[in-house]
């Protein structure tokens, strides 16, 4: 019954015969600390081998301003807010989206932002703003979206995006003199679309092994042993591409073509965290006919630390999510508090869902 | 008859009496029925009525794989079942949005007849409402149903060793449900597994002895199923992810939309626990009947007392807890 796992298991006693110290590792994509939890790793690896959640959650990352600028927007002008799913129940210092649309305002969920064109070619009167979040690989879609709408000439679609890049947060993780990080599982989807060096400055600049994984159970085995073994051969500046079956060397060229055509480099506001410089992606001044933030006249009103959970330090790798104090009592994925608990992909949803240790 | 419902045909004179009688009586065609006034009355056998109730708010209304009249008949028939009770009268109570498609209201009624056809079972009386435009989406059903409760069956405790058995691939109608809420053309074969089990039961009528539990996964999937088992019954359950059968569409669909399938609905599906030495049979006697040809013996009863949990061991031999769902994943799926 089942299938052969044999290789899967010969990797996980090679890994638990290797480390003989503690070793903290960092997965910085949702997919991934998903992984992790489903396959009951932690259950089959030493427990020495310590994993931890960085940044890569794009609902976890989004800084309250964000939500509160898209509050303000349906409390200010007759339009409609489009989003996904998971940003609805993101709290602001006001609440959320969901509440809003308790309260009678326009709020849409939608699956695929290519949905949005439609929505706005058939409504031209109505005025529809799209919230956009995520990292490189969502950028490419909606810079599609953005050009189709340009293409199209529509009017009334506007765009209030929070898109972010990840080497200027893994520069800002890494560079904390006190990190205990000791290998990084680097987002394979990410270098898919960014290629295979698009991690490699970790290594180098850092002396930290990372790795490209995929996220099978196969690859993040792989992935693992690869860290571990270098770890423990001190061989720091190491670096692999291990998802070689998605992950080419110049990345998706068409998808980095689109970002480049829309989008510009700025500074970003990441929650909990604050402004790192140069990690985010805005539109450009050739689409800004699309940026909600120029046609609304939007400023981002920055509050540092305005929630009391302990996200920062938990997307920062200084904490687990049971370390926080709030995690499971006031904050749970009924009545998420931090962003983690939201998104099914947030790092204490994750550690909520498979609570409890074996 | 005109082509939309209006408010007209819920005033209780002669609209609503044209509605019935053409879309209602036509399809439910039984004299019971035919011959009731404000009430239906019936002979009871003796022994043991199951008696059950359920509202079908499902959206969208027709899906691959069925509609809301087939789901609301094969629902309450599958909650009869589980009881171990032989199915035999249904209530049928719809409310109407003015304005919906009397086509499309035919098309559910019909579906409702065919499955009442199927299985031997009537309803024997029914309301019909029609509400103002906005007051509902489109149509919502809600029937009731009562069963006999067949002789040999009592849910009894479980114990360590019992073993688990599912009827057929989990999460099918979840992920149907899903897949056409976020309007993904999918190719391949995903529909709803919703289908009526009460010849289960009756093919499994000389094991009912060793029978301990029916349970069926609807909403929250089989993870809050077995976890609402393992609360009542106070022992641990382990299952093999390896050995859940899940067809490999619906495993696909669940990666791409970011669901799980251990906690989408199952709408044809039955979780039986049985004592150890008869599994076997009991899994052959199920895999007889049509639909359930996938069924899969996917875990056992442990000795675990003290921490009554519900426990996956994964292909790679790690195991994880499986905690009842908490929150929707999807809205309205039944």
């Amino acid at each position: 019954m089942g299938m052969n796992m044999g290789f899967e298991k010969h990797l996980i006693n090679e890994i638990n015969s290797l480390v003989t110290e503690d070793i903290k590792i960092m997965e910085v994509c949702g997919t991934h600390t998903q992984i992790i939890a489903k396959l009951g790793l932690r259950s089959v690896l030493s427990s020495r081998v310590k994993f931890l959640s960085g940044p890569g959650c794009p609902v976890c990352v989004t800084d309250e301003s964000y939500i509160d600028l898209a509050i303000q927007l349906l409390n200010t002008y007759d339009i409609a807010i489009a989003t996904f799913g998971d940003l609805m129940r993101v709290r602001g210092t006001k609440g959320c989206l969901l509440d809003e649309k308790a309260r009678g305002k326009d709020v849409r969920i939608l699956y695929s932002p290519l949905d949005l064109i439609e929505m706005a070619d058939r409504n031209r009167k109505k005025k529809f703003v799209f919230l956009g979040v995520g990292f490189e690989t969502t950028a490419p879609i909606i810079a599609l979206t953005i050009k189709t709408a340009a293409q199209r000439g529509i009017k009334n679609l506007f765009f209030l995006t929070s898109v972010k890049l990840m080497p200027p947060i893994l520069h800002y993780i890494f560079g904390q003199p006190n990190n205990e990080i000791r290998g990084l599982i680097c987002p394979g989807h990410v270098a898919t679309v960014k290629g295979s060096n698009y991690f490699q400055f970790i290594g180098t600049d850092y002396g930290i092994p990372a790795a490209v994984c995929g996220f099978e159970a196969r690859d993040i085995l792989i992935g693992i042993h690869y860290l571990v073994k270098k770890i423990v051969q001190n061989e720091k500046q190491s670096y692999e591409n291990l998802y070689k079956r998605c992950v080419r060397a110049e990345g998706n060229p068409i998808a980095n073509q689109l970002i480049d055509e829309v989008f510009q480099t700025s500074n970003g506001e990441w929650r909990g965290i604050g402004r790192v410089e140069n990690s985010s992606l805005t539109i450009n001044e050739n689409y800004a006919a699309f940026n909600a933030m120029e046609v609304f006249a939007l400023k981002i009103i920055f509050k540092q630390n305005g929630i009391s959970c302990e996200c920062k330090d938990i997307l920062l790798g200084n904490k687990t999510p049971k370390e926080c104090k709030l995690f499971g009592l006031i904050c749970n994925p009924v009545n998420p508090y931090g962003p983690c608990m939201v998104s099914t992909e947030g790092s204490c949803a994750i550690a909520y869902r498979y609570r409890e240790e074996i | 008859m005109e082509n939309i419902v209006t408010l007209r045909h819920g005033d209780g004179g002669k609209y609503t009496n044209l509605l019935i009688n053409e879309i209602f009586y036509k399809n439910f065609d039984n004299n019971l029925l035919l011959n009731s006034l404000d009430a239906s009355v019936f002979e009871v056998a003796q022994g043991k009525l199951a008696f059950t109730t359920d509202s079908y708010v499902v959206k969208p209304l027709f899906f691959s794989g069925g509609d809301i009249g087939k789901l609301a008949v094969c629902g309450t028939i599958n909650d009869l079942a589980t009881a171990g009770a032989k199915p035999l009268y249904l209530s049928c109570g719809v409310i109407i949005e003015e304005g919906f498609d009397m086509g499309l209201l035919e098309k559910i009624a019909q579906s409702m007849g065919e499955i009442c056809r199927k299985t031997g079972v009537k309803i024997i009386t029914g309301d019909t409402k029609v509400v103002e435009k906005g007051f509902v989406d489109g149509l919502f059903i809600n029937t009731s149903g009562i069963g006999v409760v067949q002789g040999g069956y009592n849910p009894k405790p479980i114990q360590e060793g019992d073993q688990i058995i599912i009827t057929g691939g989990i999460a099918e109608h979840g992920t149907t449900i899903a897949t056409q809420r976020y309007q993904i053309e999918v190719v391949g074969n995903i529909k709803s597994d919703c289908m009526p089990l009460n010849n289960i039961v009756e093919q499994l009528e000389k094991y009912m002895g060793s029978i301990k539990l029916m349970k069926d996964p609807t909403r929250g999937g089989l993870g809050t199923a077995l976890n609402e088992i393992v609360e009542v019954a106070g022992r641990g359950v382990c299952l093999l992810e390896d050995a859940i059968p899940i067809t490999r569409e619906v495993k696909a669909m669940n990666e791409l939309l970011g669901l799980d399938p251990l906690y989408l609905a199952c709408e044809g599906r039955m979780i039986i626990t049985v004592e150890n030495k008869k599994s076997q049979e009991v899994l052959a006697e199920i895999k007889k009947c049509q639909g359930c040809e996938d069924a899969a013996i996917i875990g056992k009863v442990t000795s675990d007392v003290a921490r009554p949990i519900v426990l996956l061991e994964t292909g790679i031999g790690g195991k994880r807890i499986i905690q009842p769902l908490e929150g929707v994943m999807i809205p309205r799926i039944c």
